[in-house]
């Protein structure tokens, strides 16, 4: 079902004269459901790069970098220490606003594609799914902290990276898949698509998508949340009753 | 099979929700301890948020101690009296033990508490048990009948005013270190997360000398409604009740529950002490083992949470 071309999303108009590229997007799915069977999704991002007579001609071919960002959410990180002979949490950081799914796709290595600087510019890389790190915060903790965030945020797939997610199916035509880990939150996505060529930036195109609960998923969620009495009377009766019935059918004596 | 969980907001498969259910629903009727100790750890493991983890257990548990206590009533094996007296101590043992958590929130240290209590709890029990079970096998092989109970005899604390006879039981003590008993464990099991069980039951086996297949019973009956106040409280606070977990955990558990109790009815007293004792301190020396040997890794990630 995801696989039918839902959308074409955005195609934004160039404005100089010596016209820039143009960039159609379309996505596989613009809602990726829930349901009992989940296990995780892919949803395919198909791209189009539209030239004219205007458009300025290009010596090398093009470089696709894809960002998709999830829903923001509420991060909380221990760190244990060591008192006398026995280990426990010294300290602890809290990041809010921080995207609990962050993947950047592309189809050769980031640093081949642009340098540095380029990337520090526009934002791309792993490293740019935290807010850049205050003065006040930029004590030697902090660091240890930040880094240890993006190692186990990344080890547990919410933080992914990978340098063979874009296909070229022409030197102007390419596919970016993004994989939904299992435990992809509900909410938005936003795809951020940039075309850059021989480390130049030649512009920029945004698409989304929605993750959420449909059926019986979603009728669970919403009882939790909104009833929540009646949910627990109802969990409390299901759990008495499935006892009680175990003890009538394994009844010997 | 993967069946997708609404509120844990993971998948996870099926049989293996079914296997853990049944195992700890084994443990808890033959112990006639709740399992909370053992099964939030594992759902934790298997990558259940902690906070629906903690909650879902307690449906869990109400289920396998439903079944459980029914069988030991039906074999007329379960003191209502004593039990009743118990969870009131109990749900007032709670009360103070939520006021109390809240304040040592506040205060910073409840982790170190938590964790040191819990450790030396379970260690301690456990020792205890383990030594003094197997001296009464030893005892048992030299062929010297274990001490057994006169009538009249009774320690300082039973002789308190407010005398109530328990005939199922074959006692008759004051209910105030009963009460106070069910107090302390109620005050304990919420400070710690834990129900509780596996401090009733060695309590009521040495400091009243109820018999063992009549402590399992009663417990079992506690920890019914102990865990039913828990579930609602849990659905209604922190709303981490996940019903298609708590479902599939529970048909397991009530299963093994039914084989539990049945085990248990066939073990002699000493054996039971001793297995318990064991299943005690293997807890207790894992959570030893989490607070001495030095971290894999110093960072952990402990929540993440949705704005919603």
């Amino acid at each position: 079902m995801r696989r039918w071309l839902a959308l074409a999303v955005v195609a934004l108009c160039a404005g100089s004269d010596a016209r820039a590229e143009e960039l159609v997007l379309a996505l596989s799915t613009r809602e990726v459901a829930i349901t009992s069977t989940y296990t995780g999704a892919e949803v395919t991002v198909f791209g189009h790069i539209e030239r004219d007579a205007r458009t300025i001609a290009r010596t090398g071919e093009y470089d696709i970098v894809a960002q998709v960002q999830g829903p923001t959410g509420e991060v909380v990180l221990h760190r244990k220490g060591r008192f006398g002979f026995i280990w426990l949490t010294e300290s602890r950081r809290r990041y809010s606003k921080v995207p609990l799914y962050f993947s950047i796709l592309s189809a050769k290595p980031l640093a081949s594609i642009i340098d540095e600087d380029g990337r520090q510019r526009l934002k791309l890389g792993l490293e740019h799914f935290l807010p850049a790190p205050t003065p006040e915060l930029e004590e030697r903790d902090e660091f240890g902290f930040r880094n240890a965030l993006l190692r186990l945020r990344r080890e547990e797939g919410a933080l992914t990276e990978n340098e063979k997610g874009v296909t070229m199916i022409r030197p102007n035509l390419f596919t970016a898949r993004i994989v939904l880990p299992a435990k992809a939150p509900t909410g938005l996505y936003l795809v951020n698509i940039s075309i850059l060529s021989e480390g130049v930036p030649l512009r920029t195109a945004q698409a989304g998508f929605v993750v959420r609960k449909v059926g019986f998923d979603a009728f669970v969620a919403n009882a939790a949340r909104n009833e929540a009495v009646s949910y627990g009377l109802f969990t409390v009766l299901m759990a008495i009753l499935l006892g009680w019935m175990a003890n009538v059918v394994f009844r010997k004596d | 099979m993967q069946l997708y969980l609404p509120i844990a907001e993971l998948p996870l498969n099926l049989f293996l929700l079914l296997g853990m259910g049944g195992a700890i629903g084994f443990i808890s009727g033959l112990f006639g301890v709740g399992g909370g100790f053992l099964l939030t750890p594992l759902l934790i493991f298997v990558g259940v948020p902690a906070p629906v983890a903690v909650a879902t257990s307690a449906a869990h548990i109400a289920a396998s101690s439903v079944t459980g206590a029914l069988t030991y009533w039906r074999r007329n094996a379960l003191d209502l009296k004593l039990g009743t007296v118990l969870t009131i101590g109990g749900l007032l043992g709670t009360l103070a033990g939520v006021f109390f958590f809240n304040q040592m929130r506040r205060l910073g240290h409840l982790d170190l508490v938590i964790t040191l209590a819990y450790v030396t709890l379970l260690m301690s029990v456990g020792c205890l048990m383990f030594v003094e079970s197997i001296g009464a096998m030893l005892r048992q092989k030299a062929g010297k009948a274990s001490p057994i109970r006169k009538a009249g005899d009774h320690v300082w604390y039973e002789k308190l005013p407010l005398t109530m006879r328990f005939p199922r039981s074959k006692m008759s003590t004051s209910v105030i270190p009963l009460a106070a008993l069910g107090l302390v464990i109620g005050f304990i099991g919420t400070v710690l997360g834990i129900g509780g069980g596996f401090l009733v039951v060695p309590a009521l086996i040495y400091f009243f000398r109820v018999p063992t297949s009549i402590v399992v019973g009663t417990s079992l009956f506690q920890i019914l409604v102990t865990m039913i106040v828990a579930t609602l409280l849990h659905a209604i606070v922190s709303q981490a009740v996940d019903v298609l977990l708590a479902l599939t955990l529970v048909v397991g558990g009530v299963i093994g529950a039914q084989f539990g109790t049945r085990t248990g009815q066939a073990l002699k007293g000493e054996q039971f002490r001793l297995l318990l004792a064991m299943l005690i301190l293997i807890v207790g020396i894992r959570f030893a083992l989490d607070l001495v040997a030095a971290p894999a890794d110093r960072f952990s990630i402990n929540a993440t949470e949705l704005e919603r």
